[in-house]
């Protein structure tokens, strides 16, 4: 990194950096070691458990109801759709049937959860970029969801509504009404979103060609979900191995081909938009009926054997690996988490670039560090 | 299909192993492939040639041995692939560092909640646990857990 | 007396002869600068109270820093790993005096869902690293109790450590009670 002007510089020296584990723009606890030539970095490497809460072990003592709340505090942001998730693999382990309506209300309690999870990353890395209004305005569309799937489920952040066979509470009117006004409500709000952020000349500079993944690096980390989709893969599990009913919705899998920050962004983006359309058809078509099955006993016995159970969640591929011995607790509980390659990846994609570009980048990846860490 | 490619290749390359195919994908896994642990840095090459990917490695804790269990997937539809192989409780399989990056901290991951340590990470500093844990949480001898079975108790001989 | 001051109730005289402490308190109490510092969940929901809808600005407690060294009040949110203890004390230590801590959730508070017997990974409570002045029960809280903590921060220091001089906000409080 000689610079003609000044010529080389008196020393070389490499001087190494610690990022976080308290740092506004590591969301979360999150260390990166970073080796640094001038501006730009040599080396990182991230150091990551300062969220560890033994998650896996909890599931191998707990029943597997009791495992349940558990699991939407691994990635608090898409908590719905671990818990949707979780249900999904015990269901398949132990053989529940579960009733159409609840299939839909859990579908469209889901893809609400991708919404909230996509417009809070949309807020804090605008924030990290050192934009605050979009911030502002991504919190207030995000309240909307947060009030609707307050009503039906009783929490905010961390839910168990998603329970074996169905879930807790029906829906009612006032929750269709409220959704659909919320749809309405958006259909406005990404023209504006488009309008303030995706078109702003210094947001496009910022991210454009900053942290290039191509397909084969992808793959070699195991990078999925938005950040694999940005760099031109169509792979999606709701449409690889549709799970519950996503096979019967109408939906596109957005794809991007530079693998940049800013594809990065233009897929998620893309995704909220599709989310609403599943949201929308599932609303038209949720069917009258029961929203739990009767009779699922408190400690589920599921017979010997195991599951390995995939689903999207807003970062990825993630899978529930469950082990049974045939008793109330699973023998093993592995969770194949999505964060975990994605953050693998920045040791291969930060070196050569500049600090600056270093916290868009971890931004534009949009890593759950309790997630990771479990 | 790639997947029933990769299982041919498989049947070719080690006749030993014992395959269980589930065609529907019900356990979310096509080919379920136990092979002996020494064949498993062949076996991760030949899916990394055809273009795989690894999800993810555990281990399971039973009372006789370890088992390693390797996801593998394509971005195709339904071809997720099981590699697995018994690990003795003192030997060191061999790591795959050099064949999927990513494996690096997957096998920390693994030395961390285990004890099993890869002959060929070159970094096998603790990921998850802090720095100076000597402890394995995910044994079942550790803390307090479920009983501990034999392999053949949950998935016959 | 004037009549004007005598509408305004006993307690709260129009001029009041503070010490400098309790001047002091009030601005301080007025102007609490959290440091952004979120360990897992809760911290979603602190960023939550300090957006749209819930503004902590209005409260003045809004102004989150970035560095310990700027901050007053240091806002647990989350669970503390037994890596992440060292850390955490050191940023305590970090930040200036006069200091408060709030621990945000069960797990600041007891360690919540992840303590039970047995359990390795995290340090069960706050108080067992730092002293801590205000608990917020909930897992996570909602943004309404964050504030409702805050304020009880603030009506906390405003009224120091024994004396009750000045007390701007006087809410209802059972006798003997926190
Ligand atoms: S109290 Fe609950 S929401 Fe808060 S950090 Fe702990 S588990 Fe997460």
């Amino acid at each position: 990194m000689e610079n003609e002007q000044f010529g080389p510089p008196a020393a070389e020296q490499i001087y190494t950096l610690n990022l976080g584990p308290q740092h506004p723009s590591t969301h979360g606890v999150l260390r990166i070691l970073l080796d640094l030539d001038g501006e730009f970095i040599v080396k990182a490497d991230p150091i990551i458990g300062y969220g560890h809460r033994g998650h896996e072990k909890m599931g191998e003592n707990r029943l597997y109801r009791q495992f349940l709340p558990n699991t939407s505090r691994m990635d608090y942001l898409s908590g719905m759709l671990y818990n949707h998730g979780f249900v999904l693999a015990v269901e398949k382990l132990a053989g529940i049937d579960v009733p159409e309506r609840a299939r839909y209300i859990r579908v469209i309690a889901s893809e609400l959860n991708r919404i909230s999870s996509h417009l809070l990353w949309f807020g804090t890395y605008l924030l990290d970029l050192g934009g605050f209004t979009p911030f502002l305005y991504a919190f207030d569309d995000r309240e909307q969801i947060l009030d609707i799937l307050d009503r039906v489920s009783g929490s905010r952040l961390t839910y168990a509504y998603c329970r074996f066979g169905g879930v807790t509470r029906d829906v009612d009117a006032g929750f269709v009404d409220m959704t659909r006004a919320f749809l309405k409500r958006m259909e406005g709000r990404w023209a504006d979103y488009e309008n303030l952020v995706t078109k702003n000349i210094i947001f496009i500079k910022r991210t454009k060609d900053i942290g290039v993944i191509d397909r084969e690096l992808a793959r070699q980390y195991g990078v999925t979900g938005p950040n694999l989709r940005a760099c031109g893969v169509r792979f999606d599990v709701r449409k690889a191995e549709p799970y519950e009913i996503y096979d019967r919705f109408d939906f596109e899998v957005p794809v991007c081909f530079n693998g940049d920050a800013l594809d990065r962004y233009k897929v998620r983006f893309l995704e909220m938009l599709q989310s609403c359309r599943i949201i929308d058809q599932a609303l038209d078509h949720l069917p009258q009926g029961p929203f739990q099955t009767e009779k699922i006993p408190l400690k589920i016995k599921p017979p010997k054997g195991e599951v390995y159970f995939p689903f999207e969640s807003a970062r990825g591929l993630t899978a529930y690996y469950l082990v049974s011995d045939g008793g109330t607790n699973p023998y093993r509980c592995h969770i194949r988490v999505p964060s975990f390659g994605n953050l693998n990846v920045i040791n291969d994609v930060l070196p050569d670039t500049l600090i600056a570009d270093a916290i868009s980048i971890l931004g534009s990846m949009d890593v759950i560090i309790p997630e990771i860490d479990r | 299909m790639k997947a029933d490619e990769m299982e041919k290749a498989l049947r070719e390359e080690f006749p030993g192993a014992l395959f269980a195919v589930d065609e529907s994908g019900r356990n979310g896994v096509r080919y379920s492939v136990l092979i002996a642990l020494s064949g498993m840095r062949k076996a991760a090459q030949i899916l990394n040639a055809a273009g795989f990917f690894l999800e993810t490695i555990t281990a399971l804790d039973f009372s006789d041995t370890f088992e390693l269990v390797y996801h593998f997937n394509c971005y195709e539809p339904k071809s997720r692939i099981a590699l697995r192989a018994l690990c003795g409780k003192d030997q060191t399989p061999s790591s795959l560092v050099d064949t999927f990056r990513g494996a690096g901290w997957l096998e920390r991951e693994v030395h961390d909640f285990f004890g099993i340590s890869f002959s060929g990470n070159p970094d096998m500093r603790s990921l998850l646990l802090p720095e100076d844990a000597d402890y394995h949480p995910l044994l079942k001898s550790f803390g307090k857990s479920g009983d501990s079975h034999k392999r053949e108790d949950i998935y016959g001989k | 007396m004037d009549e004007k001051v005598r509408q305004r109730g006993p307690g709260e005289p129009a001029i009041q002869f503070a010490l400098l402490d309790d001047m002091l308190n009030l601005a301080r109490a007025n102007s609490l600068w959290p440091m952004t510092f979120g360990l897992a969940c809760c911290a979603i929901e602190m960023m939550a109270a300090g957006a749209a809808r819930f503004d902590l600005d209005r409260i003045g407690a809004g102004v989150f820093r970035p560095s310990p060294r700027q901050s007053d009040v240091m806002i647990v949110a989350g669970t503390i790993s037994r890596k992440m203890a060292p850390a955490v004390q050191m940023l305590w230590d970090q930040m200036p005096n006069p200091k408060w801590c709030i621990a945000m959730g069960n797990c600041a508070i007891s360690g919540g869902p992840f303590e039970y017997e047995g359990q390795y990974a995290i340090v069960p409570g706050a108080h067992l690293i730092i002293p801590v002045d205000i608990v917020i029960p909930g897992c996570p809280p909602r943004p309404e109790a964050l504030i409702q903590g805050l304020l009880a921060l603030e009506d906390k220091i405003t009224r120091g450590e024994d004396r009750n001089l000045l007390r701007r906000f006087r809410r209802v409080r059972k006798e003997g009670s926190q």
